[in-house]
């Protein structure tokens, strides 16, 4: 395996913070196991891995918002309690999530010293706090005028860079950023990089997770690789190439994921063309019917805004998209439907189940047109044969179709939406990270369905960030990137690829396409 | 970034504007009124007339401050009519039935609403459960609470003038009525409380995100247990007020409707039923709104439930405002 490969970096100094053999387990399943990370003083540290590859839970754990079953935390040498944030924060130890935890009515020295306030008398003593907030501004290369805006009025960029600020006022020594520039363009990531060195500049040292890998060759100094809960180890980032981290972090069993035919060419069902809107631009592709087409995409990559355009959840600004040949510009799931598009919300909980009613009531409440009898009631002795069979098919786990489906686990819950799409075999069915949180066996199944469904004729988009789900399914795979088409993928391509591709790493034909154009 | 801009700026602007747009639409609106009904009916503008329309407005005020606080932090109180029910029965019968002084009497009036308030802050802030929910069981119980106290008669004998907090010439100085005067004095103080100390700008976090107030080590629980506690001990004032307007008689009546006539003044004062913003002088306005359009209505001898249909239309217009701005603010980001 190539990480046995790659040198460690040799440890000098006393690490600002030391986690060592640290394993936390959820319900007997591992998150992190005797998990090494080691934080030397005023470095950026990168913190790289694949979902769920343990990344969010080492740093919770750092931070005082989850807790450890074994191991230790050391902060300059000498061991600490880390029980909740506050611990965390008393130890100045700060941390960026990823969502901004902020007040949008409130102005930014207000945000930032919310629960803590400075006073004068009984008075929040604004001018204080205008003026220590104007320093932590300054920092993260905000002007000092941003101190008595509102929040609200702030773009997501700026919101981040407050977010930082605020962690900073509390006098931070280790600076926890998680995932920093998923929303940010490629110049404000420039920006929030001047703010981090100025940080490093001051003694600082920071975490810094990311997807983007490309991003650690500029910012990071050291990385660790973490895999299946385990730190693989922490590597000098000069050392190594985006091909051999995404190697790294995937490792070699996907190489030999089952094979699939390829399928013949049919007629173009779905068309987009240069399909623009606020979250992505310029995106085009065809869906042939029979065919499974993954969209696969980093998080924030706008893969799924795409997905939503499709069956109309999402405004398009420019841009057009063909049904059949037939211009399509659904503003509404249920227009969507009308001409043969089905989707499979991501957020099943949310979008797709109605929690309190009966598992045969979700499969069918699609359909309740085509059970009706006399036009008016709706034949229960039907719906309940309907959902029936569905479930039979789907080998959903269920003694009994009346049953409410909250009952459900979240991979049988996710069946049921799925069957509710199957009723009526839509012409395109588009799914949105189909098996977020759902255990594997499910996993697997539900993968068959999709087969299934396109040896039926069905022509099936799908949106998702999970790099292992989008190789098993794909006839096509397309990366999306920064919110366009950026690389395209037959099936049986190799995963570091697609992972280099979707994170940074420009494919052969793009750099020689690169480099002809600097050629002219 | 030297040292003179910094001090040069923090002149200009800490926080949002003290008065906002919707408050400067408010008090144009109300001038157009009164220049309107002035015109059709002169004595509109006549001194007793003024009078009598403040001292109104007072109670109403009042109640106002707690419920724009409440609504700030993304609850409603839905129960301050029964609370106003209760208090007023008990100042009347004390007065009445039992001779008590009357300033002896709402002191009880206070603790009884300041008690009741609590009950549903307990309820709401440590039991979690929906505040509408919460105040709409709470109605029922203090009406049936107040019902008991009245034992199904009226109370009669309340002297005819009650001093200070009356609407007569005994409750006034430099010719406003005290009860306003009170009702200006509380609203400039939570105005100032709201906008300058910590605990009032909490309101405003908690009702903006309540979970991010919770992690920046807001105490959420008490902060919301006081907001229902200090509505509780307005309301307890604003029935001191009522009982002092000078009628013989007390019926089971009383009260009735003052929860909404409230919440409409919060509201069309610009307060968001979502929370995280509002403001007590905007609420003060939309009650003297309401007011002019129901003493307009009485004076011009137009049937009384034109004023529902006017009131009902502000309030249409209000919410609706508020939530094109909310949209128009997303769409931004």
């Amino acid at each position: 395996m190539a990480v046995t490969l790659l040198a460690q970096r040799p440890s000098a100094g006393v690490p600002r913070l030391s986690m060592t053999g640290v394993t936390k387990s959820f319900g007997g399943v591992h998150a992190i196991r005797q998990a090494e990370f080691h934080l030397m003083p005023g470095e950026v540290h990168a913190l790289v891995g694949e979902n769920g590859a343990g990344k969010s839970t080492l740093i919770k754990i750092a931070s005082g918002a989850e807790s450890f079953d074994t191991g230790q935390i050391l902060i300059d040498g000498s061991p600490v309690t880390i029980r909740s944030a506050a611990d965390a924060l008393a130890l100045r130890v700060a941390t960026v999530y990823q969502e901004a935890q902020l007040f949008g009515q409130l102005t930014v020295a207000e945000n930032t010293f919310l629960g803590r306030e400075l006073t004068r008398g009984h008075r929040v003593d604004w001018a204080a706090q205008n003026e220590q907030v104007g320093r932590a501004l300054a920092t993260v290369g905000l002007s000092d005028e941003f101190a008595t805006r509102k929040v609200e009025e702030l773009s997501a960029a700026q919101q981040q860079q407050v977010s930082i600020a605020k962690a900073l006022v509390g006098d931070a020594r280790i600076l926890i950023l998680d995932e920093p520039s998923a929303i940010l363009t490629d110049s404000e990531i420039e920006n929030l990089f001047v703010a981090i060195r100025n940080l490093t500049a001051q003694g600082v040292s920071v975490i810094y997770i990311s997807h983007r890998l490309d991003e650690l060759f500029q910012i990071a100094d050291v990385v660790t690789i973490m895999r299946d809960g385990v730190t693989l180890g922490t590597f000098d980032v000069g050392e190594l190439s985006v091909g051999q981290i995404a190697e790294a972090m995937v490792g070699g069993e996907f190489a030999a994921a089952a094979g699939r035919q390829a399928r013949g060419a049919a007629e173009v069902v779905l068309s987009m063309r240069e399909l623009t809107s606020r979250r992505f631009h310029d995106v085009s592709l065809d869906l042939r019917s029979g065919e499974v087409v993954v969209l696969y995409g980093l998080v924030g990559s706008g893969v799924a805004e795409i997905a939503a355009a499709a069956y109309g959840q999402a405004p398009v600004l420019s841009g057009t998209m063909r049904l059949r040949g037939q211009p399509y510009r659904p503003t509404s799931p249920a227009q969507a439907k009308a001409q043969g598009v089905s989707m499979l919300p991501a957020n099943r909980k949310r979008e797709g189940l109605f929690s309190f009613q009966s598992i045969a009531f979700n499969i069918c409440v699609g359909s309740l047109r085509l059970l009706k009898r006399l036009g008016v009631f709706t034949d229960a002795a039907r719906e309940r044969g309907v959902a029936a069979s569905m479930i039979k098919t789907l080998a959903v786990k269920t003694p009994d179709a009346a049953r409410s489906v909250s009952t459900l686990s979240g991979g049988n819950a996710q069946k049921v939406v799925l069957a509710r799409q199957l009723v009526t075999l839509p012409d395109v069915l588009v799914l949105a990270e189909p098996t977020q949180g759902v255990d594997i066996g499910a996993k697997e199944e539900i993968h068959k369905i999709v087969d299934q469904l396109c040896e039926r004729g069905a022509a099936v988009l799908i949106a998702t960030s999970d790099l292992g789900e989008a190789m098993r399914i794909a006839d096509r795979l397309i990366v999306i990137r920064n919110g366009t088409n950026f690389a395209q993928f037959a099936h049986g391509v190799g995963q570091a690829e697609v992972l280099a591709a979707a994170s940074g790493e420009l494919t052969r034909e793009q750099e020689r396409e690169l480099a002809r154009q600097e050629a002219i | 970034m030297s040292a003179t801009t910094l001090t040069a700026r923090r002149r200009e602007r800490v926080l949002p504007p003290a008065v906002t747009g919707q408050e400067l639409i408010l008090i144009g609106v109300i001038a157009l009124l009164w220049v309107l009904l002035a015109l059709a009916n002169p004595g509109f503008l006549a001194p007793y007339s003024i009078q009598n329309m403040l001292w109104r407005l007072a109670p109403v005020g009042i109640m106002a401050i707690g419920m724009t606080i409440i609504i700030v932090t993304a609850g409603i109180d839905i129960s301050i009519a029964a609370i106003l029910m209760v208090c007023s029965v008990t100042i009347a019968k004390l007065i009445a039935e039992n001779g008590w002084n009357f300033w002896l009497a709402v002191g009880v009036s206070l603790v009884i609403g300041a008690a009741l308030g609590a009950i549903n802050g307990v309820l709401i802030s440590y039991g979690r459960v929906p505040a509408i929910i919460i105040t709409f069981g709470t109605a029922n119980l203090f009406q049936f609470l107040g019902l008991r106290i009245f034992n199904s008669k009226t109370v009669n004998g309340l002297p005819a003038e009650r001093g200070i907090l009356g609407p007569g010439e005994g409750g006034r100085f430099l010719g406003l009525p005290i009860a306003f005067i009170i009702m200006v004095v509380l609203v400039a103080f939570a105005w100032y409380y709201l906008r300058h100390f910590p605990g009032g700008r909490h309101f405003y976090a908690i009702g903006d995100d309540e979970r991010a107030a919770a992690l920046a080590g807001v105490n959420v629980r008490r902060r919301i247990f006081l907001a229902y506690l200090v509505t509780g001990l307005l309301v307890g004032l604003a029935a001191a007020i009522t009982i002092a307007g000078g009628t013989s008689t007390l019926d089971q009546n009383v009260g009735k409707g003052q929860e909404l006539v409230t919440i409409a003044a919060t509201v069309i004062g610009g307060t968001s039923i979502m929370g995280g913003r509002g403001s007590v002088l905007g609420a003060v306005l939309g009650a003297l709104l309401v007011q002019t359009v129901s003493s307009g209505v009485t004076q011009l001898g137009w049937p009384s439930q034109l004023s529902n249909l006017f009131v009902g239309l502000f309030i249409v217009v209000a919410v609706g405002a508020d939530l094109i701005r909310e949209r128009r603010r997303k769409a931004k980001l």
